[in-house]
């Protein structure tokens, strides 16, 4: 896929045969009358069981295009059309929607007045009303996983940093995403607990769970990206493979970018 | 008259019929003997052991006048009318209004005090005399309220406040007979005239009783309310110094007293417990 | 009993003789015991009614807040509602904490139910509507002072902005607010002591018709101070303990 191409209505059409599940058209996100574009006319297709990572410059709007998919943010133009159905139009249920795509933060946004266990089994008996047991063992599950089973009955406030990021990653997991994004999940973590966080990000990969991220770890985009997207100003520059962009960029940007991050 | 009348003219009458008889000598030294019951500020009242209020000041006063050294004994009400009659003490002061029973037995000096309370009511009102409020009885005591449902406007702590919170048969609307349960407060009290007259206007309270100066103005100033006209005053209080009968203590007192009303001494006294506005003291 | 008060100092006995004047004599106390009962009475129906008006109102304007810009992306009828209950919160809180409650109260009484003549209840109202809006903005900066993420989190699990609030938020601003909440009772067991313009015997009122008719300053005064002081360092007390309770349940 170019790097400006415009996916049309009939465009969409034909690629959604395959397994694309997140499509965003011409998406901008002005401010001010226009005079901020944190957005300025956003193209990309996110693919089942793909890991897309995108990078950046800060403020590049990065987060706001990630926040963008699941309603964090409103974008003021354009379509985010998941499975077929834009998600900007009115009358669309927006939390059904979030249900199927689970975020997880850079402050990772525990819920302080609720154990690990609660944390994660709240969403899932409330909103799938799934029994306290099922939840409980779904949890579990998801607790052993991330190598936290024992932690089920702590508070956030009695784990490290890397614990809580991996908790809130599995307490997104235990809504049976059907995308994961992450919002540099790493960035509020102290140097010696970034590698555990992304260790479960990459056994994720592994297990073909669909996953955006973004990040600036670059190391990761590399490893476990499957395509990677870098962003300025608002808009996509460059967008390929890992090895496309970290081996051969094209734009002068990307160059620009990598030579102070690598 | 009406608020002693009741219980306290018998026990006098009887009793003054009883110690006629017994009669004793007056007293030969220099002492002015005043009788009071000090629990009826602000004319007589105790502040620590010392007695005070109008009554003992005008008595010192008076006292000072006569040269004589004044001691004031403090009993019963109905002690003081008693003992005076009978010359035990030399004169009683104790906010006692002069009626035409208490004259039989004893004289009564001029007036140095008068009280009027009046009651307002808006034009139209089902209150159009006292037997508006109160049963009476054949004596012309109040025995019960016609309305238990009223409610009466006063400026707190007034004469008028202490009255209407009294018992049905000493003038106020506090029905001792009834239930403690169902029992509420009619007497509905307001930092001042002003207020209680604007509450009467909207219907709160159904009449309001106060000072008969303070009355005059607001009738004057508000549209729509008047004072109960005629012998519907709420209390009327003429204070007089009693002593017994045939004293010859009597003119000696009227002299002081009218030396002492000249010279305005008898106004500073009332105005320094009783401030003209009708507000409250203190 | 007799032999102690003939052989107690001079100022000991003036004291007895201005207590039992005061509170003992024609069952005085009364007027204090009934002051009391109205006071509480007003500071606990304000208490609710101030309560309800403040949730109320907190929820308007913080889901109004916190809805804003999602809703101005589709102007919807509800959008238009919330806004008009915004700018009405708004006018309100204005206007209540930006006068006496005193003068609040008078105008209640004289001119908002000028035919009512339970002036207890339309004392009630007037605190408790007086109470709404501190009740309202306490609850509002509780609600706004929870990060932002624990909105976010509960969205972007799924859950709605009401369910969002009673499973997320709530429960923590619960937790902040409840301290200063009673702070504010505390304030408003106070301010009731004005109930008195309105012709309501309560304690300080009781206070001022003792004096009025002892003319003596001192006890009833210090009686009336006395009570006051003992209820809000009980209820201070309490608050403290809340607090610490609250705090040992975080872990």
């Amino acid at each position: 896929m170019s790097v400006n191409a415009t996916v049309n209505a009939s465009d969409y059409g034909a690629s959604y045969g395959g397994d694309v599940i997140i499509d965003v058209r011409n998406l901008k996100k002005h401010y001010k009358g226009g005079e901020i574009k944190a957005l300025d006319g956003i193209n990309c297709q996110i693919r089942r069981g793909e890991v897309v990572v995108i990078i950046g410059p800060s403020g590049s709007g990065k987060s706001t295009l990630l926040r963008s998919l699941n309603l964090m943010e409103f974008p003021t133009a354009g379509q985010i059309v998941v499975k077929g159905q834009d998600i900007l139009a009115k009358g669309v249920n927006i939390d059904r929607h979030r249900q199927k795509m689970s975020m997880v933060f850079q402050h990772f946004n525990l819920f302080p007045h609720m154990t690990v266990l609660r944390n994660m089994t709240l969403a899932p008996m409330t909103l799938l009303k799934r029994s306290r047991n099922e939840a409980e063992k779904t949890a579990l599950d998801l607790l052993e996983r991330v190598g936290l089973r024992d932690r089920a009955g702590a508070y956030p406030d009695q784990l490290s940093g890397g614990q809580k990021q991996r908790v809130a990653i599995a307490r997104a997991l235990a809504m049976n995403p059907e995308v994961l994004l992450f919002d540099e999940p790493t960035s509020a973590l102290d140097p010696e607990m970034v590698g555990e966080v992304l260790e479960v990000m990459k056994s994720l990969a592994e297990n073909e769970t669909t996953m955006i991220v973004v990040t600036h770890e670059m190391g990761f985009a590399r490893e476990v990206g499957d395509r990677v997207i870098f962003m300025e100003d608002g808009v996509i520059v460059e967008e390929g493979t890992p090895d496309e962009l970290f081996n051969n960029p094209k734009s002068d940007r990307l160059k620009m970018f990598l030579s102070k991050v690598l | 008259m009406k608020k002693w009348l009741s219980v306290v003219m018998t026990v006098v009458l009887m009793l003054t019929c009883l110690t006629a008889f017994v009669g004793c000598g007056g007293k030969e030294d220099n002492t002015l003997v005043m009788a009071t019951n000090a629990a009826f500020p602000p004319y007589e009242y105790k502040e620590g052991d010392k007695i005070v209020g109008i009554d003992a000041e005008i008595a010192a006063a008076i006292a000072e006048k006569l040269d004589m050294e004044l001691v004031i004994e403090d009993v019963d009400f109905g002690a003081v009318l008693t003992g005076v009659a009978e010359g035990k003490y030399d004169m009683g002061l104790a906010g006692i209004t002069v009626t035409e029973d208490r004259k039989k037995t004893m004289d009564f000096s001029d007036t140095y005090a008068t009280g009027i309370q009046v009651i307002i009511v808006n034009d139209g009102s089902t209150i159009a005399t006292l037997d508006d409020l109160f049963v009476f009885d054949a004596e012309g005591n109040p025995t019960a309220l016609k309305n238990p449902d009223i409610k009466v406007g006063v400026q707190e702590n007034t004469t008028g406040d202490i009255y209407s919170s009294s018992a049905v048969d000493a003038w106020g609307f506090n029905d001792l007979n009834e239930d403690e349960s169902v029992k509420t407060d009619r007497v509905v009290r307001y930092k001042t005239g002003a207020e209680a007259v604007s509450a009467l206007k909207s219907g709160k309270v159904d009449c309001v009783i106060i000072d008969n100066e303070p009355a005059k103005s607001f009738v004057a100033a508000n549209e729509g309310i008047h004072i109960l006209e005629g012998d519907n005053e709420y209390a009327v209080e003429d204070y007089a110094i009693c002593v017994k009968k045939g004293s010859e203590l009597l003119e000696k007192i009227n002299k002081a007293l009218a030396e002492l009303k000249a010279d305005g001494t008898v106004d500073k006294i009332i105005n320094k417990y009783i401030p003209k506005d009708g507000g409250a003291t203190e | 009993m007799t032999g102690f008060w003939e052989s107690a100092p001079k100022w000991l006995v003036d004291l007895k003789d201005d207590f039992v004047l005061n509170f003992l004599d024609e069952g005085r106390w009364k007027w204090l015991l009934e002051g009391l009962g109205h006071t509480l009475l007003i500071t606990l129906v304000a208490l609710l009614i101030g309560l309800a008006i403040g949730v109320v109102i907190a929820a308007v304007r913080s889901t109004y807040d916190k809805n804003r810009e999602s809703m101005e992306l589709h102007k919807s009828v509800g959008y238009y509602v919330l806004k008009f209950f915004n700018g009405v919160c708004h006018v309100y809180l204005t206007i209540i904490r930006g006068t006496p409650v005193v003068v609040q109260l008078l105008i209640m009484y004289f001119i908002v139910f000028a035919s009512s003549r339970n002036s207890l209840m339309v004392a009630m109202i007037a605190f408790g509507i007086n109470s709404g809006a501190y009740v309202a903005e306490i609850l509002r900066g509780g609600i706004m002072s929870i990060d932002n993420g624990q909105f976010e989190a509960g969205r972007s699990l799924g859950f709605n902005y009401v369910q969002t609030m009673i499973y997320i938020i709530i429960p923590q601003v619960f937790k902040n607010v409840l301290p200063t909440l009673c702070n504010e009772f505390i304030v408003l067991l106070k301010e009731t002591s004005v109930a008195g313009y309105v012709g309501i015997v309560d304690l300080t009122k009781a206070g001022d018709l003792i004096r009025g008719r002892t003319f003596s300053a001192f006890m009833p005064l210090i009686a009336v101070a006395l009570i006051y002081l003992v209820m809000v360092i009980i209820l201070t007390a309490l608050v403290g303990m809340l607090e610490r309770r609250l705090r040992k349940n975080e872990r």
